[in-house]
């Protein structure tokens, strides 16, 4: 039923088209989950591309799909759940087509993941360091020694103090910031390509946040690998990240640089969630903003675009309610902004709209 | 630590204590003098009550339980009324049998549970599930008896396959030299490969009728530890490093699953040592369970009192044993977290 309003909509996206600089290439992403009240899309043909050593940022409320894709890319994503449709392609060679044998070799080696959650992250009766080296050992054929070096190598790098012995503590012996730190060691193992970040930070508290940012900024540099991050808070993404793409109902529904976004958000989904971030530079009145209403339920049909029940510009236009939008390409101060978007660019409608 | 070890040996101590009140309370309130019993029914009533007496059974009840406490405290369990041997010598003689016994069927309840209950949630295949669970369901509504019953008709009498209820080895093979007890493992320290494949011939019926309930119960649990082990994050982080599904499985899943075992095992070792009683009687198994029929019928106060204390003892070490694994093996656990 959703399939019958979806158009399959082909980006004209700012990133360059698909050259030798491009790491990966995500064409027309579709993953879906199959529940009791029929199959239910987490991400809706998505497309765009990394270049290598970019640092791209994927924005949005939770349950937008953000994490589904990331999972997808990687093909992990957890039955129910399943990449329908698209294709995923690592410097041209499509992940979808490898068995599983073939992707664990891509996995934590070119592609590597840091999640949310540090502190269920790890085995919990293996010791750190024995989960260094078999993900080392998974992928580089050294003996248990050279890997048990490369590993207390790594963790001496994200910050462990007394590295070589701390390989012998089992992961409820680190705190919630070491364990993130030993995640993104892991992460960083194997030099990977691409690192996918999904919510690094969100568990942990403000300062160690800081740190772990600027550790994976700077491992990142290092090693000139490409960076996904993840997250809700667009408060991380400035400064850090050369462009944002904005997630909504499993949509990317704004492309646009970094810092074209914050200068001038071309979707008015965007304009709202820059409200949302708490400014600690400018006094602020009152409640902190938030965007009224929820993400519309996934197991119903809907026409038009999806965020029209809650937007600020469109709420109650005919066109919106009935006319799913394409991705309108906008000239803003700051470059070319992709928005999907009746109105892209525009912050107040024309009356004869 | 040393508190809470002092707590253990407390609450020990309380649980075999209350186990040999309750025994004792009970077996003296059964209907029945074991005074007669020895004395016989021709015997006077005079000889009775010298027999009483001497027995200490007219005196009044806590002091034969302070009695028997305090004897049973110097390594004095009493002598059995209708053999005569004492409790102890009598327990000694026949608890290897027991626990040879017992432990082979529960290793082999925990060998065949683990590796098919992997199997199963492995493969994914619903028929491989789907069978497993029937199994262990039929499995665990048969009583053990029933099913040593069966066993013997079918493999035994009527295929010949293996022996019959004749005990531990065939009439005629002498025991091997006393080391530790078991047949099996003495027979192979003093080099008789013959007793020993006669010892395991005898061993394998009786030892797989007791696995069977273990068997059902552990493939369960352990299928469904699988299951929710295979849904915690770090099994999804594992493979996102690179490791494959099989990888993942073998060294984070199964391991993880298996520490939730450990508890229950201990209690079904206890179990199958102190439950196996009508098993070892259809077998001919000369182990505490069949002295503690014949102890029953008897009227055996103190030979039944032993055993029960015995089972108590048992259960305390096991579970004891089993926290000493777990803090062995979970470093969780080691470490005082919770």
């Amino acid at each position: 039923m959703i399939e019958d309003n979806v158009k399959t909509i082909t980006l004209d996206s700012p990133d360059k088209p698909a050259d030798e600089d491009t790491l990966l290439e995500v064409r027309g992403l579709r993953t879906e989950f199959r529940t009791t009240r029929g199959r239910v899309a987490a991400v809706r043909d998505v497309s765009f591309n990394i270049r290598r050593g970019q640092r791209l940022a994927i924005v949005g409320e939770s349950g937008s799909g953000k994490s589904a894709m990331a999972m997808s890319i990687v093909g992990l994503i957890q039955p129910p759940g399943r990449v329908t449709g698209g294709e995923i392609l690592l410097n041209g060679t499509d992940l979808r087509g490898m068995t599983d044998r073939e992707l664990s070799a891509v996995r934590g080696s070119r592609i590597s993941l840091v999640f949310q959650d540090p502190m269920s992250a790890f085995d919990p009766i293996r010791t750190i360091g024995a989960q260094l080296v078999e993900s080392i050992r998974a992928h580089q054929p050294v003996s248990n020694r050279v890997a048990r070096r490369q590993a207390a190598d790594l963790l001496g790098e994200v910050g462990v103090a007394n590295a070589a012995n701390r390989l012998a503590d089992y992961p409820h012996q680190y705190s919630g910031g070491m364990r993130q730190r030993v995640l993104i060691a892991m992460a960083l193992a194997n030099s990977p390509e691409l690192v996918i970040a999904d919510e690094p930070t969100t568990a942990l508290d403000v300062t160690t946040q800081a740190q772990v940012l600027e550790m994976l900024d700077r491992l990142v540099t290092d090693r000139g690998a490409a960076l996904m991050l993840i997250t809700h808070n667009l408060g991380i993404v400035a400064g850090f990240c050369d462009s944002v793409k904005v997630m909504y109902a499993g949509q990317l529904i704004e492309e646009s640089d970094s810092r074209a976004l914050f200068a001038s958000a071309a979707h008015p989904y965007s304009r709202e969630l820059l409200k949302c971030v708490l400014r600690t530079d400018r006094r602020q009145e009152g409640l902190l903003s938030t965007i009224p209403g929820t993400l519309p339920d996934p197991t119903e049909a809907f026409q038009g675009c999806s965020f029209e029940p809650r937007c600020p510009l469109g709420k109650g236009n005919a066109t919106c309610q009935s006319v799913e939008p394409s991705l309108h390409t906008v000239q803003g101060p700051q470059g070319i902004q992709l928005a999907k978007c009746h109105f892209a660019g525009q912050h107040e409608l024309k009356e004869n709209q | 630590m040393i508190k809470m070890i002092l707590k253990r040996f407390g609450l020990a101590a309380a649980t075999i204590l209350g186990a040999s009140l309750f025994s004792f309370f009970l077996l003296r309130k059964l209907p029945g003098d074991p005074a007669r019993l020895i004395g016989g029914d021709l015997a006077d009533e005079q000889t009775i009550a010298t027999l009483r007496q001497t027995m200490g059974l007219d005196q009044p009840f806590p002091l034969q339980f302070w009695n028997y406490l305090s004897s049973s405290l110097h390594g004095d369990l009493g002598f059995s009324y209708s053999t005569g041997q004492s409790v102890g010598t009598l327990v000694q003689t026949r608890l290897p049998a027991t626990v040879e016994l017992g432990m082979s069927g529960v290793f082999t309840a925990v060998v065949l549970a683990t590796v098919f209950g992997a199997v199963a949630v492995y493969r994914k295949k619903r028929g491989a599930d789907i069978l497993l669970r029937a199994a262990s369901s039929l499995a665990m509504g048969s009583p053990p008896f029933w099913l040593a019953l069966v066993a013997i008709l079918l493999l035994s009498v009527n295929l010949g396959i293996f022996p019959g209820p004749e005990g531990r080895l065939s009439p005629g093979i002498a025991p091997p030299p006393t080391f530790t007890g078991f047949y099996t493992l003495d027979a192979l320290k003093s080099g008789q490969f013959g007793t020993f494949f006669d010892a395991v011939r005898h061993l394998i019926l009786p030892a797989f009728t007791i696995a069977v309930g273990p068997f059902a119960f552990l493939s369960r649990l352990f299928r469904s530890q699988l299951r929710n082990t295979l849904r915690e994050p770090f099994i999804v982080v594992a493979r996102s490093r690179g490791l494959t599904r099989g990888s993942v499985f073998l060294h984070h899943a199964v391991p993880n699953s298996l520490l939730s075992l450990i508890a229950v095992t201990a209690m079904l070792v206890a179990e199958a040592m102190t439950g196996s009683v009508l098993v070892e009687k259809v077998f001919g198994w000369p182990g505490v369970g069949s002295l503690t029929v014949d102890a029953i019928l008897q009227k055996d106060f103190s030979v039944v009192q032993g055993v029960i204390l015995l089972s108590a003892a048992l259960y305390v070490t096991v579970s004891f044993l089993a926290d000493v694994v777990y803090s062995a093996v979970d470093p969780r656990i080691r470490a005082g977290v919770k």
